[in-house]
């Protein structure tokens, strides 16, 4: 039976080749991606810590906790913040800094491999660097501020609940405009140099070539970087736990979905290490829905107006 | 030629002049803000607690390798450099060898589902990592591998299936279909085809692949903060945010070991910017 069984298999596989060739990836795939991923749709469903015995099965009782956590809205509207702040900055300086990048120049190698090294700092180090610039105690930014005769702006910048979320995202920013930049860069290269002289030659003027003849062959790109954007603001986790750690410091003022879920699931140390492992996936989810339905509605969004433009 | 079209082509020159060192200046002042931390880090690196706070802005007193050397011994660096670098290198080549084999499937083998297959890796770019690592976890600890090197290498290598899918499955489309035709037609099986004429084609997107999987994986440490607690088996950006708890005030020593952390990517990075560059784009355009 086993045996006939195998030759069966075997026969089957000669038949079929690609099923050795997507094997290894299926089988991995399937044991650790999408049976944890539905694994946790299920287990959001019960009441359980993570530790002993699975509890009750309390239907969407976690997600509804969650839907009127205030703890949860205000961690889900700071990564809001995020991208929104980083959509700003991203669709004009990174932009600008693309569409310079992209004149002939013979620091123009340099210029780019400056502009693009944060992407290759891990957060940890970025974060780090952030975290120690601009400490009260060590930090340079407010003996620069005094030197300089700005001295009233000085600021314990990661303690002041007003102030740290800002220092988040334009660490955030530092280290994401590399990406923003590159992208964009690779997408004026699309434009055919042909047709931007052309517009010259007709006599318009540069903002006139970039708004009709540029800006149209961007627009690939621009749906690419928003909907990568939208992905990294809501996943984000190691730059804003390396300055805000579980509790989202000071206040809970730099409590993002990642760090929360991270929190409930696994303690926040010193401070509360009660976990609550099936709530945090239920937020998970909600986090994943999240995604779903904000780089879905930027890819439609945008690619009708790819199409308009063109 | 009349006097007024001389000078308008000179003040046109001169409007572009000033554009240029306009646009020079403007690319001076965002490259200086993204290396001021970076030599500010340096710096820090060689400075005593006491230089922090007495002279924040000036060079250190001296150049010496001191808080290196401690940093090395007291982080216990040289255990979690050596996990990192088993770690990085085993996820990316299981990785690697893993996705070009399945695009080599979805992108020239004739099968029903290929599309949704395809479909089904890219979702994987979607997911966030913090939900699907709590219950990686409670698998782990059922597996009984908490704790384990391997752990991670697994956990990485699946997870860099789907970055590698996206690159690879529209380049090896792009081959053309005559190459591996004559191939078949000659006798060679489709593992022989993939081995010798598919591989050989797609050297500089498999390379891409390696650089970006490779990057995110020897700097994460969400994952190895969730499978990991026994310092032994802590990977570097681990074992320096575990220093930084312990050693809050020891200023020098943690810039020493954040510069150890970020040194190998970055000298990668100098040796290669270009492909480095070429790849994250081909990465991020393909899609």
């Amino acid at each position: 039976m086993a045996r006939t069984m195998a030759r069966r298999l075997q026969a089957a596989v000669r038949r079929r080749p690609h099923v050795w060739f997507l094997l290894p990836a299926v089988l991995l795939y399937l044991a650790f991606f999408i049976l944890p991923t539905l694994g946790s749709y299920w287990l959001a469903l019960y009441n359980w810590s993570g530790l002993g015995p699975i509890g009750n099965f309390i239907g969407l009782h976690n997600f509804g906790r969650a839907l009127h956590s205030s703890v949860f809205r205000s961690a889900a509207l700071h990564n809001l913040w995020i991208f929104i702040s980083l959509g700003v900055i991203t669709n004009t300086l990174s932009l600008g800094l693309a569409v310079l990048l992209d004149r002939k120049s013979r620091l123009r190698g340099v210029y780019r491999a400056i502009i693009f090294l944060p992407y290759v700092m891990s957060p940890l180090v970025t974060g780090f660097i952030w975290e120690v610039l601009l400490s009260p105690n060590i930090g340079v930014v407010n003996p620069v501020l005094r030197a300089v005769g700005l001295g009233t702006l000085q600021h314990a910048w990661l303690a002041d609940p007003h102030l740290a979320l800002a220092v988040v995202i334009s660490a955030l920013a530092w280290q994401w405009n590399a990406l923003a930049t590159v992208i964009f860069m690779a997408g004026l290269q699309n434009v055919p140099p042909e047709m931007r002289e052309a517009a010259v030659i007709d006599g318009a003027s540069e903002l006139r070539v970039f708004r009709h003849v540029t800006l149209p062959y961007l627009a690939p790109a621009f749906t690419i970087v928003n909907v990568l954007l939208a992905i990294y603001a809501f996943r984000v986790f190691d730059l804003v736990y390396v300055l805000g750690g579980p509790i989202g410091a000071p206040a809970g003022s730099t409590l993002v979905l990642g760090t929360e879920i991270y929190g409930n699931a696994f303690g926040r140390g010193a401070f509360n290490s009660a976990t609550q492992l099936s709530y945090a996936m239920a937020e998970g989810v909600l986090l994943f829905t999240v995604i779903g339905v904000v780089a879905a509605a930027l890819l439609i969004v945008l690619a009708r107006r790819e199409r308009h433009l063109h | 030629m009349s006097a007024t079209s001389i000078s308008s082509r000179r003040s046109k020159r001169s409007r572009a002049r000033r554009a240029s060192l306009t646009s020079h200046a403007i690319l001076i002042v965002v490259c200086a803000f993204v290396l001021a931390p970076c030599y500010f880090l340096l710096m820090g690196s060689f400075k005593s607690v006491s230089e922090f706070f007495s002279t924040p802005l000036s060079l250190p007193h001296r150049f010496g390798l001191s808080n290196y050397r401690e940093a090395w011994a007291q982080g216990a660096i040289s255990t979690t450099i050596t996990n990192s670098i088993i770690v990085t290198t085993s996820s990316v080549i299981l990785s690697t060898a893993i996705s070009c084999l399945a695009s080599y499937a979805i992108a020239r083998l004739p099968f029903r589902g290929g599309t949704f297959l395809r479909l089904a890796f890219l979702a994987g770019l979607l997911v966030p990592v913090q939900l699907i690592m709590l219950a990686i976890f409670i698998i782990m600890r059922w597996l009984g591998i908490l704790d384990t090197l391997l752990s991670l290498i697994i956990v990485y290598a699946t997870f860099g299936i789907p970055l590698g899918v996206l690159v690879l499955v529209g380049f090896f489309q792009a081959i053309p279909r005559e190459l591996s035709e004559a191939a078949i037609i000659d006798g060679a099986g489709h593992f022989q085809t993939f081995l010798r004429i598919i591989l050989p084609l797609a050297r500089a997107p498999i390379l891409t692949v390696i650089i970006l999987n490779g990057v995110w994986i020897w700097n994460d440490f969400f994952i190895p903060l969730v499978l990991t607690t026994n310092p032994n088996v802590a990977t570097l950006p681990l074992g320096i945010l575990n220093f930084y708890g312990v050693y809050s005030t020891e200023w020098g020593l943690i810039f020493a070991s954040v510069v150890i952390a970020a040194l190998p990517i970055l000298i990668l990075y100098l040796l290669m910017t270009k492909r480095f560059i070429a790849g994250l784009t081909a990465g991020s355009v393909k899609g």
